[in-house]
């Protein structure tokens, strides 16, 4: 008895937190699945099996089509926005500056807010009738308009503009960190062979910084896929639809229009987007260290 | 003909005095090296000459041009890194081309010229590989490599042995020696290793707390230590040190270390020395052997019998310590003489080898 617990203590010691991981994660992942191939409206009920009707549906839910487009839309926009402003802001930093960790700082303070601060701040300062549009035209232009929230067209640019305020300080934390990491004497032969500083930059330091670019993709990646707070703060989806993104599809058709079938089709659909990223970051992770 | 000439330089950080009041001037093809513990100042020397580091006073010419305010790549110098410093991202040709390509030398001729060094360095056929697929000893050769490419009219090396194993440290400091000596360009060095200074030098310059401490030959300064810090940092095992005061009787000069009166008839005074004066004699364990071993100047050693208390072996040598009345020292005998401990043996000292150094200033006298 005394050799066996020796033995198996590691495997005892976790099976609790594996037995709560094994039915509140992938149990309830594997409902939400079973979920989906059923007729459910507001409560789940699995005495009318439909198959894959639910995700017909969905193919053809327009709305649907306009929150799985802005995921992309949005998505891009926000990883190319935030990742190029994050290393330039970085290398800013990095340079060596005076009161560095007050920029620092600066930089890094919306990442303690909930992105329903984030959303209630941005929505008062990109609302025509309070925030930046008036103050500017109190400064005399009154030409000037800034109506992303109410415009169909521009209103994810109001999405990008928050998440990026939101999400730029872990970016140019980790690109700082990994400025930080590289061994000057590579700046100093730099700087022997005469190599201007911004070809290091673009040779050198940048690819030398894969691996960071990579985990800095795929923690975004996630928080768009995640995003739902922002959008319900900020936009609330609208004007319409308009700024929809797959979470609050999915909320919406739970709670609001007792749909849960279609819900938990589209849920099934964003991990599957989940995993189709995750996954080949997961397979190049592991090989690296086998 | 001087080719580099460090002027009155100063160096501070805040308050920090790193360096304090350097003056050095190199001749042209000679081998430098700064040899320091760490945090003597060395690499901050390298660095000031290289343009890495701005000087708070002073001046550094090179090649008879002031080039105290002059950027590191108009200074005409290469230098190589004890992390090699290369750019992992390129492959090695693209590492010892990158600096040639960006003065605008034409790929024509650079081509041949990397092509060149690579062979002469024996990784012609690393050319198209990655940093990372190089082993230690490689990867400085390509760094060695991207130094020579330039053709520089300085060759700077930052404690570049210091990352590789003993044994290829051993041949990678030979390989450095003959390419010196092939291509006679000046070059400093700095290194925390003794061996590799006296192996390697022409000039040793011997640095501690910002200040330089000796300047001159290897053998100059092992033998002729100028203070108490330069005798103890150099030699391994270190020298031995013996507490005592002069005697003077008659024209004749003696040091009394209480276990014996050593005869310093031989010794060449750069002071006159003062009777009752306290001092340290410094001796090296190789000047310490069994009577019966010949001494290096050919005549008779002055003789002790002294009780040995601790024997090593270093394989080439013994090392025997010697219970010398309250003081300790250490003899090295060949590889075939063992005393037996406690047992008294004849010992002879080479007293031609004697250095003589006041107490109080430490100074050589």
């Amino acid at each position: 008895m005394r050799r066996f617990l020796q033995r198996h203590m590691s495997q005892i010691a976790l099976s609790p937190s594996l037995a709560l991981i094994a039915i509140f994660l992938y149990g309830f992942i594997a409902y939400t699945a079973a979920v989906s191939t059923t007729n459910s409206k507001a409560f789940p009920r699995f005495d009318n099996f439909v198959g894959l009707e639910q995700y017909w549906r969905l193919l053809h839910t327009p709305r649907w089509h306009v929150a799985f487009t802005n995921m992309f839309l949005f998505g891009g926009l926000f990883l190319l926005v935030t990742i190029s402003l994050g290393l330039v802001i970085a290398i800013l930093i990095d340079q060596r500056i005076r009161a560095e960790s007050f920029f620092r700082s600066i930089v890094m303070y919306p990442m303690a807010m909930s992105f329903v601060v984030t959303g209630i701040i941005w929505q008062w300062l990109l609302n025509p009738t309070l925030g930046i549009e008036v103050m500017v035209h109190q400064l005399g232009f009154t030409s000037f308009r800034l109506d992303w929230l109410t415009n169909p067209d521009t209103v994810i640019w109001a999405l990008v503009v928050a998440a990026f305020w939101q999400g730029c300080g872990l970016v140019m934390a980790l690109f700082l960190a990994g400025l930080r990491g590289i061994d000057e004497d590579i700046w100093k032969a730099a700087a022997i062979d005469g190599i201007p500083a911004w070809r290091v930059y673009v040779f050198i330091v940048i690819p030398m910084l894969a691996p960071v670019f990579l985990t800095v993709v795929v923690l975004l990646a996630l928080s768009i896929v995640r995003s739902f707070d922002l959008v319900v703060a900020l936009t609330n989806g609208g004007p319409g639809v308009s700024s929809d993104l797959p979470s609050v599809f999915m909320f919406d058709m739970a709670f609001r229009r007792t749909n849960l079938g279609l819900s938990a089709a589209s849920a099934v659909v964003m991990l599957g987007t989940v995993l189709a990223i995750l996954i080949p970051y997961l397979y190049a992770e592991t090989r690296e260290r086998a | 003909m001087i080719d580099i000439r460090v002027s009155n330089c100063n160096k501070s950080y805040g308050s920090l005095r790193v360096l304090k009041d350097i003056n050095l001037e190199i001749e042209r093809g000679e081998f430098i090296v700064l040899l320091g513990p760490s945090g003597c100042g060395k690499s901050t020397l390298l660095h000031i000459v290289a343009g890495l580091d701005r000087l708070s006073s002073g001046e550094i010419e090179i090649g008879g041009r002031d080039v105290t305010d002059v950027e590191p790549k108009d200074r005409d110098i290469a230098m190589v890194f004890q992390s090699y410093a290369l750019y992992p991202t390129m492959s090695v040709r693209s590492n010892m081309e990158f600096g040639l390509r960006m003065r605008g030398k034409p790929m024509s001729e650079i081509r041949p010229l990397v092509e060149e060094k690579a062979r002469m360095l024996h990784i012609d056929h690393l050319l198209d590989r990655r940093p990372s697929q190089l082993s230690g000893g490689q990867r400085q050769r390509v760094a060695i490599g991207r130094a020579l490419v330039r053709d520089p009219k300085v060759f700077l090396f930052d404690e570049p042995l210091s990352n590789l194993d003993a044994k290829l440290r051993a041949s990678m400091r030979t390989e450095i020696k003959k390419l010196h000596q092939s291509l006679g360009t000046t070059a400093i060095y700095v290194t925390h290793d003794q061996l590799e200074a006296m192996t390697l030098a022409t000039r040793m310059v011997v640095m501690k707390a910002g200040e330089i401490q000796q300047i001159g030959k290897p053998e100059e300064v092992y033998h002729r230590p100028v203070n108490l810090f330069v005798a103890d940092f150099l030699g391994n095992p270190g020298m031995n040190f013996m507490k005592g005061h002069l005697r003077l009787d008659g024209g004749r000069v003696s040091a009394d270390v209480g276990a014996a009166t050593l005869p310093l008839d031989g010794y060449a005074f750069e002071v006159a020395p003062v009777a009752g004066q306290a001092v340290v004699i410094g001796l090296r364990p190789e000047s310490i052997q069994p009577a019966s071993v010949q001494m290096s100047d050919g005549g008779a050693p002055y003789a002790l019998t002294l009780k040995p208390i601790l024997t090593e072996h270093t394989g080439s040598d013994n090392l025997v310590v010697l219970a010398m009345g309250e003081q300790e020292i250490v003899g090295k005998f060949p590889s075939d003489m063992l005393p037996k401990l406690g047992e008294p043996v004849a010992i002879g000292f080479d007293l031609s080898r004697v250095s003589v150094f006041d107490a109080e200033s430490e100074r050589r006298i």
